[in-house]
């Protein structure tokens, strides 16, 4: 704010209004009584500090900012909340562990943050727009007087464009509530009204620039990459480093990665043992559990558990192929999804112990090798549980404990 | 506001005008409390199973967890109101001091749960049978921390800190009403500092042995801060409930205002509601994404059958419901409206702890009427016993801090 400026004589600018100057809150909330008992509307206290109990001295309703964030609240939570079901439930349909598309759980968090965004937005707009602020210039900034209001003095000031206005009366009302002086404020018509040119150019200029990323993300959807896209940070795009599956001009084979030197074997890697590394006995596929894999109840336990973790989202607690990512695949019918084996069907339970490992070690159609995942002497113990399932769906009398047999009866 | 800073600074001492000790209506109540809560525990005792009865122990778990809520709740706001050296708390903390400093109490009931452990009954807690330890991975495992010397020297360290830490606040202040020395509050609050933190590892230690470690092969490591949640609700709106008892017995009648109780409405809202339902949820959702079955199992329990109400209806009753309930300026300023939301959190939250306690012993919400009055009964017996004992504590004390420096300002306050 400016430091005040001469003040014009009040015949030439028209009246804004009369200040009323006092020298304590209790006799300003005296004065804003008498005021609001005369049925005056456009006035205002201004105090260098909050005075309690002045609300009710000026008859002042209750703020209905309260309400407004409230609304904008409620409006956050909703589009927050309607903006994720059609992201993730309608439009993007994304298998994401097994769970619903759309998941409230995981909602919440966003929700949580634009409910509270928006309330708070809402309070601080809502209560600029109610104090009508910003505003660049007013009547009271050219008073000498008015400035100790940001210091020691209280004051009240009547507005001239009040149906209960007039000049005398109201100046004796206000001469008589106490005030140590009264004085009457011209309307400011030296200082611009509007926002000043200069800034209304920035807001402007930063306008038209907040929509620029907006314009470059709808561009980007509608439109295919034909050239080398630009580069900001070059020494990040491109590294001093050999990335794997890439060339490289300094060997003869032009190949990053190199392959193992023939005749030599890794560290720790020779598996010579083709029966447990690969489930082989003399080149064909071994019906036999290899000597290493204790046939027993640890064993079994360890297979479920590892059976749990890695096979059953697919091929399901019981093996039958229904899993969660079967159900869900199968429920978006793309006509592309190969189901899980049904690890009960008769193929399957013929199938080589080895033929197994090797299907769980490589993969087979779309299911994945899994080699790389789950250690070997797990991969067996996981064979010898599918063993114990296949069991249990074809399980004979002779298979039950006298206990069980006799509660068949 | 600055007037009353400025009286402040020239005069400690503030003329009250105001009845301000309660006398022989509240230890006649409080016999009458202690009466009916010893015979509500006896019953309890015979009809579920005597001291060692399945049905006895569950239900005075909770109900002890319930009373021990209060009463730490308001043991946790003495320390803070110290801490930060409030004012405008000044006029309703003397209540909450005096029912704080009933730990004592709380000490000697938790000897119903506490003997049967040292003396290897698994009603409760499995870890404390040799036999069901050595029969599970996890509870070897955690054999380290859940065997029965160790609870034992950590049960002392509890109780032990909660009775000196509230019998220390109470001494001081009613030692301030006949001295009058304002450095007593300079002390309290640099107590009020290392207490805060052993206060925050008691409780949330506390709350895993006596409550989480019933499932020993569940671990949440916000679970202590969510029994903090409902425990701070429950001793705002306890401390609310028993101004309004003694502004009906005509005491406090012209220190303790709407302002006070304006503030306690506010708390109640950020504990019981927000803060609750922000940790809750927290708790949740980790388990939920996450997905491990050592911990889905815990609300595997809460969501099967009629417990998916139950678990339903504490979001409703302890968020959705309240937050609309409980939002509004007029409904905290009024004492009418605000009593019945204080009732409505003390409810929820011994729903809460049933939520907590019943499924994990494998119960329906409901398992029989017989269960329903031993739990009932539980509450009132441990619940009569510590009112009572708290109506008795009044005897001769004023129920203000009388010379407190910042009682003026106590008095004077005003919300914005």
């Amino acid at each position: 704010m400016s430091a005040p400026k001469h003040v014009e004589p009040v015949g030439e600018a028209p009246l804004h209004g009369l200040l009323a100057e006092y020298d304590s809150p209790e006799t300003l909330k005296k004065a804003a009584e008498k005021i609001r008992n005369a049925g005056f509307k456009n006035w205002d206290t201004f105090t260098p500090f909050p005075v309690h109990g002045i609300d009710q001295a000026m008859g002042i309703r209750p703020t209905i900012l309260p309400w407004l964030i409230l609304g904008g609240g409620m409006t956050g939570c909703a589009l927050a909340l309607g903006f994720q079901w059609w992201a993730n439930g309608v439009d993007y349909p994304f298998l994401i562990s097994g769970k619903p598309y759309w998941s409230v759980p995981a909602n919440i968090p966003i929700t949580f943050e634009l409910t509270v965004l928006f309330s708070a937005l809402t309070a601080v707009f809502g209560m600029l727009g109610l104090n009508k602020l910003p505003q660049p210039a007013h009547p009271l900034d050219l008073s000498e007087r008015f400035s100790r209001s940001t210091d020691d003095h209280f004051y009240l000031l009547v507005q001239a464009s009040d149906p209960v206005f007039d000049e005398k009366e109201t100046g004796t009302l206000l001469e008589t509530s106490g005030a140590i002086g009264v004085e009457a404020i011209p309307e400011d018509v030296k200082s611009e009204s509007h926002v000043p040119r200069g800034l209304q150019y920035a807001l402007l200029i930063i306008t038209a620039a907040a929509t620029i990323p907006f314009a470059l993300s709808a561009y980007a959807r509608e439109s295919k990459m034909t050239h080398t896209r630009f580069d900001i940070v070059p020494d990040m795009d491109f590294q001093q480093k050999f990335k794997a599956q890439r060339e490289n001009t300094f060997f003869a084979d032009k190949r990053a990665d190199r392959p193992q030197i023939e005749g030599t074997i890794a560290y720790g890697e020779l598996n010579e043992d083709d029966h447990f590394y690969r489930g082989k006995v003399n080149g064909v596929f071994a019906r036999t559990f290899p000597a290493q894999v204790p046939i027993d109840e640890q064993t079994i336990a360890r297979g479920q558990q590892r059976f749990g973790i890695y096979c059953t989202p697919c091929h399901g607690q019981a093996g039958e192929g229904d899993g969660m990512v079967n159900q869900r695949a199968s429920a978006l019918a793309e006509g592309t999804w190969v189901p899980p084996s049904n690890l009960n069907d008769d193929r399957l339970r013929q199938m080589g112990v080895g033929e197994i490992f090797n299907t769980i070690t490589n993969g087979v159609r779309n299911m994945p090798a899994y080699g790389p995942q789950i250690p070997t002497a797990d991969r067996w113990a996981i064979i010898l549980y599918v063993r114990a399932i296949q069991r249990s769906h074809k399980a004979a009398v002779a298979d039950l404990s006298a206990e069980e047999r006799a509660s068949l009866k | 506001m600055r007037r009353a800073k400025l009286n402040m600074a020239h005069d400690n001492h503030v003329q009250l005008d105001d009845n301000i000790q309660i006398g022989s209506e509240a230890t006649d109540f409080g016999k009458k409390a202690f009466g009916i809560g010893g015979v509500a525990l006896v019953l309890a005792l015979v009809l579920g199973g005597g001291p060692f009865g399945r049905e006895f122990l569950i239900a005075y778990l909770v109900a002890f967890m319930y009373s021990l809520a209060i009463g730490l709740g308001l043991l946790w706001f003495v320390t803070i109101q110290h801490l930060t050296n409030a004012k405008w708390s000044v006029v309703v903390r003397r209540v909450a001091e005096i029912i704080a400093a009933n730990m004592s109490v709380l000490a000697v009931l938790s000897l119903f749960l506490i003997v049967p452990a040292l003396m290897g009954n698994s009603t409760l807690y499995a870890w404390v049978d040799p036999a069901k330890v050595a029969a599970d991975r996890v509870l070897k495992h955690k054999a380290g921390y859940l065997n029965i010397p160790f609870f034992a020297i950590r049960c002392v360290v509890y109780f032990g800190f909660w009775w000196l830490l509230s019998r220390h606040f109470l001494k001081r202040s009613v030692e301030q009403d006949t001295s009058g020395k304002a450095e007593i509050n300079t002390k309290l609050q640099t107590l009020a500092a290392p207490s805060m933190i052993a206060f925050a590892l008691t409780l949330t230690f506390a709350t895993i042995d006596f409550v989480m470690s019933l499932d020993p092969g569940f671990f949440s490591t916000i679970f202590g801060v969510y029994y903090f949640g409902g425990a701070v609700a429950c001793a705002y709106s306890f401390l609310a409930l028993s101004l309004m008892w003694l502004q009906g017995k005509g005491r406090l009648l012209n220190s303790v205002n709407r302002e006070h109780y304006h503030d306690l409405g506010k708390m109640m809202f950020a504990f019981g509601v927000v803060f609750w339902s922000y940790i809750a949820f927290s708790q949740f959702m980790l388990i939920w994404y996450g997905d491990v079955p050592e911990e889905t199992h815990w609300f595997h329990d809460r969501f099967q059958g009629d417990w998916k109400i139950v678990s339903g209806a504490l979001l409703a009753c302890h968020f959705v419901i309240p937050f609309f309930g409980l939002l509004s300026r007029y409904v905290k300023r009024n004492r009418k409206t605000l009593a019945f939301w204080a009732f409505w959190i003390l409810v929820i939250e011994y729903v809460d702890l049933y939520w907590l306690v019943m499924p994990t012993f494998g119960e329906d919400v409901i398992p029989s009427v017989l269960s329903l009055l031993v739990h009932l009964l539980a509450w009132v017996g441990v619940g009569g016993l510590f009112i009572g004992a708290a109506a008795s504590r009044t005897k001769g004390l004023n129920l203000i801090p009388t010379k407190d420096p910042r009682l003026a300002a106590s008095l004077a306050f005003e919300n914005p």
